[in-house]
């Protein structure tokens, strides 16, 4: 195993963690404590979260600091304000947030309960995906036990600063993932994503200022507070600091969830923290943060697993949920559940990704079952460059379109040979797989 | 007002309406379909898009119905970006569109098939299934839905919010399965159905009266205002083949009914149809025989003229111009003029409907006319020796059976249809509301126009001529009739 310096993780390992008592004693509510007790500003906390360089988790990698800055100054605008945190870990590949709630819960209030003090937040919304029973009954749990000991609630340590921290659970959709559709949600109205602007900093929840953040973004905050930014930024690169939770899952030997510094490269995550592609098979391709970011091939293997490399690539850090494929994977079928999701999970709201979605899965499908033409591999480009960057209300669109390019730029030829051989190469000759159910779609 | 460029022109917008709507008030079109004017933007269609530039800002290409104007902007609706993204989300909108317009009610109004035809998209790239959903979903009384022709613009269900406030509708279902549907499949209600017709930009939403009915560019259109109650929407009057009228459908006025109009009124259409409709008759000993109209006009003077002070009853649907031609015969008489003004018809709602189903009451106080229940007309009717019934629909809202029961007082009717009985010594056919000109008061004191949507039945002239030529006859010293 790679050695790099941890934090985020380094609780969670210890038994018992998600219990009040263990979890103080190794640290929980110190953070919260020296800001309460060392009468620590508002401002004090934004700037040395901006110092630090901290970015968003979430996968847009937005700059937190300044993020929570955006909220109006509460001499000039006295409506209540709220901050929401978006646990609807629900990107494909993605399982980070579920470890930090699980085995960590305090560490996660106290996340909370920082970026509200910083935002000046009377109240947390803490939006966890319906699937995530544990998770929510582990943070529920932990809820309550901080409740009692006056950690949440009025008067939190007998200071002036009064928070409450509620729970919602998701119904399973991944809109809700999106932060607009996620406040949507909150209100108990259907998930559609709003249009931006009005963003979410003036008009959020319940049309009052609003700052959504991520689980793992809002985890980091007690420590920037207690270690200072300096120490933050020795970890990671100059423009992505830190060390965040990377999600392996796939085909290699060690699948699961590592904490690593920004920058380490992915040939390190796969070949020495996971153990190599299973069976001894070669690697295919990956995908460097979750379905929504455009797979790379195996000779982007070096890049470096931090936002700017990443991005050089064409492809995106998203929630750096890394999903490894051996040489025996089909890209095209990879692509047609991939695609099948994105259909699934579309609001409906705009034209292009409601109907791209669909037509997106359709042309996998047939490609995939060996009734693709070679005009569909050029349709998929052009579909796909009708359906994004910024053409819709959220980047659902944008999330269906941009693997879709990738994979067409980087597996042509595996596109090519299905329409050629008229059957998916991968299996024996005159077998089908069998057709994935599509909802609601004609066939 | 905020200047601002559009196509490069300077042109004042303004500034509480987004900027589609300075696009299209000067000359730019720029498509829509989630984008209603009466309607809050939700910006989901995607179809309005054009390209921004702000101050030193890169152009951007942005929808038009979510971005407020801003001093300084300059927009240019044709950009090739800003019309490359317009013609791809055409595109997918057409996707799963049966484009079955040939059976299609909207075919001819509708915005997809006029935007489909100026990009040139007769044919798609598609060869996937189209969604195969249902086709003739009723959605009560007034309207049937077609799930496979609708767009999901959210019009609907955002009239029905905003507009009659009475929130029936939504979208159901996630993605390419969302269908439009009411709660547990209920039936809709509520006055302001029909509309939805309306702000369907595509034919999944049709009228049940107008199904099948007529290809609307076969409809000649004619302004007109509605008739049914005091508000005095503003209307289209829609006919076939010069005779039947199709439809009444709401013309905008910002100070009257903006977008909208109520089924009652909408639907009163279809009482434009009945077949019969008189001339001219008069009494003869032989009973009520069908007569010329200088016979009748003659029989109407020859019983006016000795009376002592006929009674004048007027119809709430009597244009100021036929109330002024009345109250000179009234003067020539030495009569009173009145009106009859019926009972409230109990449809009054907080939005349109005043439910005082008398168009012109307001016009015809003005001008001195009293007011009469249908009741108290009757009473004053018994009373008096000979009376004048003028105006559409003046002997229904009197009581025709009534009328026909008694023999006294003698009458002159002009109405659309004769008086049965032995009262009516003459009767002379007059045009409907959609066969004349004229002006109603509404209750505000908006004039309403009527127009000729359809000529009246051959030999049936206007009311105001008349009532013209029969002042002359009662004149005094009145020249030979011309």
């Amino acid at each position: 195993m790679s050695q790099h310096p941890t934090y985020l993780l380094d609780r969670a390992k210890i038994e018992g963690a998600h219990t009040l008592a263990v979890a103080q004693k190794h640290g929980a509510y110190e953070a919260l404590r020296k800001i309460l007790k060392e009468g620590i500003t508002y401002a004090q906390v934004i700037q040395v979260v901006k110092d630090s360089g901290l970015r968003g988790r979430g996968g847009a990698g937005f700059p937190t600091g300044m993020k929570w800055s955006f909220m109006p100054d509460p001499a000039k605008d006295p409506r209540p304000r709220y901050l929401a945190v978006n646990a609807d870990e629900s990107e494909p590949g993605t399982c980070k947030d579920r470890v930090l709630m699980e085995q960590d819960p305090h560490g996660f209030i106290e996340g909370c309960l920082v970026a509200a003090y910083a935002i000046r937040a009377q109240a947390v919304y803490i939006y966890v995906r319906g699937e995530y029973r544990h998770p929510y009954n582990r943070v529920f749990q932990a809820l309550a036990e901080a409740r009692k000991a006056g950690l949440v609630g009025k008067r939190i340590l007998g200071s002036d600063f009064d928070c409450e921290v509620w729970m919602h659970k998701g119904a399973g959709a991944y809109i809700c993932g999106e932060e607009t559709g996620l406040m949507e949600s909150l209100e108990g109205k259907r998930g559609h994503p709003r249009p931006k602007p009005p963003f979410p900093a003036m008009f959020g929840l319940w049309g009052q200022p609003t700052t959504v953040n991520n689980v793992e973004t809002v985890f980091n905050a007690p420590f920037i507070v207690n270690r200072g930014a300096a120490w933050f930024q020795s970890m990671g690169t100059k423009t992505s600091t830190g060390n965040l939770l990377v999600g392996v899952s796939g085909h290699v030997n060690r699948p699961g969830v590592y904490e690593l510094p920004f920058g380490v490269s992915c040939r390190e995550i796969v070949e020495d923290v996971c153990g190599g592609v299973w069976k001894g098979k070669r690697l295919k391709g990956f995908f460097p943060g979750g379905s929504s970011t455009g797979v790379l091939p195996a000779s982007f293997l070096d890049t470096k697993l931090e936002h700017d490399a990443i991005k050089a690539t064409g492809s995106m850090l998203g929630t750096a949920a890394m999903i490894v494929m051996d040489e025996d994977t089909c890209m095209v079928r990879a692509h047609e559940i991939i695609a099948r999701f994105y259909e699934h999970e579309s609001c409906g709201q705009c034209s292009q990704c409601r109907e791209g979605t669909q037509w997106l899965h359709q042309i996998f499908r047939r490609i995939e079952n060996g009734e693709g033409r070679h005009e569909d591999i050029d349709m998929l480009v052009t579909l796909s460059q009708g359906m994004a960057p910024g053409k819709t209300i959220c980047a659902l669109s944008d999330a269906a379109a941009i693997p879709t390019l990738a994979v067409v730029k980087h597996f042509r030829s595996e596109f090519q040979e299905h329409v050629e051989k008229g059957a998916c190469p991968h299996l024996p000759a005159g077998t089908r797989r069998p057709v994935l159910a599509g909802h609601g779609a004609a066939h | 007002m905020t200047k601002i460029t559009i196509n490069g022109r300077s042109i004042e917008a303004d500034p509480t309406k987004p900027l589609i709507h300075a696009c299209h008030a000067n000359g730019a079109e720029v498509p829509m379909y989630c984008y209603h004017p009466g309607l809050s933007p939700v910006g989901s269609c995607r179809i309005c898009q054009v390209e921004v530039q702000q101050g030193t800002g890169p152009a951007r290409v942005v929808v038009a119905c979510r971005t407020p104007v801003a001093e300084g902007m300059v927009v240019n609706t044709e950009a090739p970006k800003a019309h490359e993204t317009r013609r791809e989300c055409l595109e997918f909108l057409l996707k799963n569109h049966p484009l079955d317009c040939p059976i299609c009610d909207k075919a001819g109004e509708c915005d997809l098939q006029d935007y489909a035809f100026a990009e040139n998209q007769g044919e798609g790239r598609t060869h996937e299934p189209r969604r195969k959903l249902d086709k003739r979903k009723s959605l009560g009384d007034v309207i049937v839905l077609d799930e496979e022709r609708c767009i999901l613009c959210s019009r609907c269900v955002r009239f029905m919010e905003e507009v009659p406030k009475t929130p029936q509708l939504t979208v159901s279902d996630l993605g390419s399965r969302s269908t439009i549907s009411t709660f547990m499949d209920r039936p809709l209600s509520g006055n302001y159905q029909g509309n939805l017709a309306d702000v369907c930009p595509v034919g999944a939403l049709t009228l049940k009266q107008f199904r099948f009915q007529a290809r609307v560019w076969n409809l000649k259109k004619s302004l007109s205002t509605c008739g049914e109650c005091s508000r005095g929407c503003a209307i289209t009057v829609e006919v076939l083949r010069g005779q039947d009228v199709k439809r009444f459908r709401p013309r905008y006025n910002a100070s009257v009914n903006q977008w909208w109009m109520c089924d009652t009124g909408r639907f009163s259409s279809a009482r434009h149809n009945a077949t019969e409709r008189i001339v001219a008759a008069r009494r003869t000993s032989r009973g009520l025989e069908v007569a010329g109209l200088e016979e009748a006009l003659a029989a109407a003077a020859a019983l006016l003229s000795g009376a002592p002070a006929p009674l004048i009853v007027a119809s709430p649907f009597t244009t100021q111009e036929e109330a002024k031609e009345l109250l000179a015969l009234a003067k020539v008489l030495g009569a009173a003029a009145h009106f009859v003004l019926p009972a409230p018809s109990g449809l009054k709602d907080a939005l349109l409907n005043t439910g005082e189903p008398a168009p012109n009451r307001r016009g015809l106080a003005e001008l001195g006319f009293a007011p009469l229940s249908p009741a108290e007309a009757r009473a004053k009717l018994a009373g008096a020796r000979c009376a004048v019934l003028a105006g559409e629909r003046v002997l229904e809202l009197l009581g025709r059976e009534e009328l026909a029961r008694s023999a006294s007082p003698k009458v002159v009717t002009f109405d659309t249809h004769a008086l049965e009985g032995a009262a009516a010594e003459a009767c002379i056919g007059i045009p409907e509301q959609v066969e004349k000109t004229g002006t109603w008061i509404n209750i505000d004191g908006h004039a309403g126009k009527l127009h000729v949507a359809r000529p009246a039945p051959k030999g049936v002239g206007p009311l105001t001529r008349s009532l013209q030529a029969l002042t002359r006859l009662l004149q005094p010293s009145s020249a030979p009739a011309r």
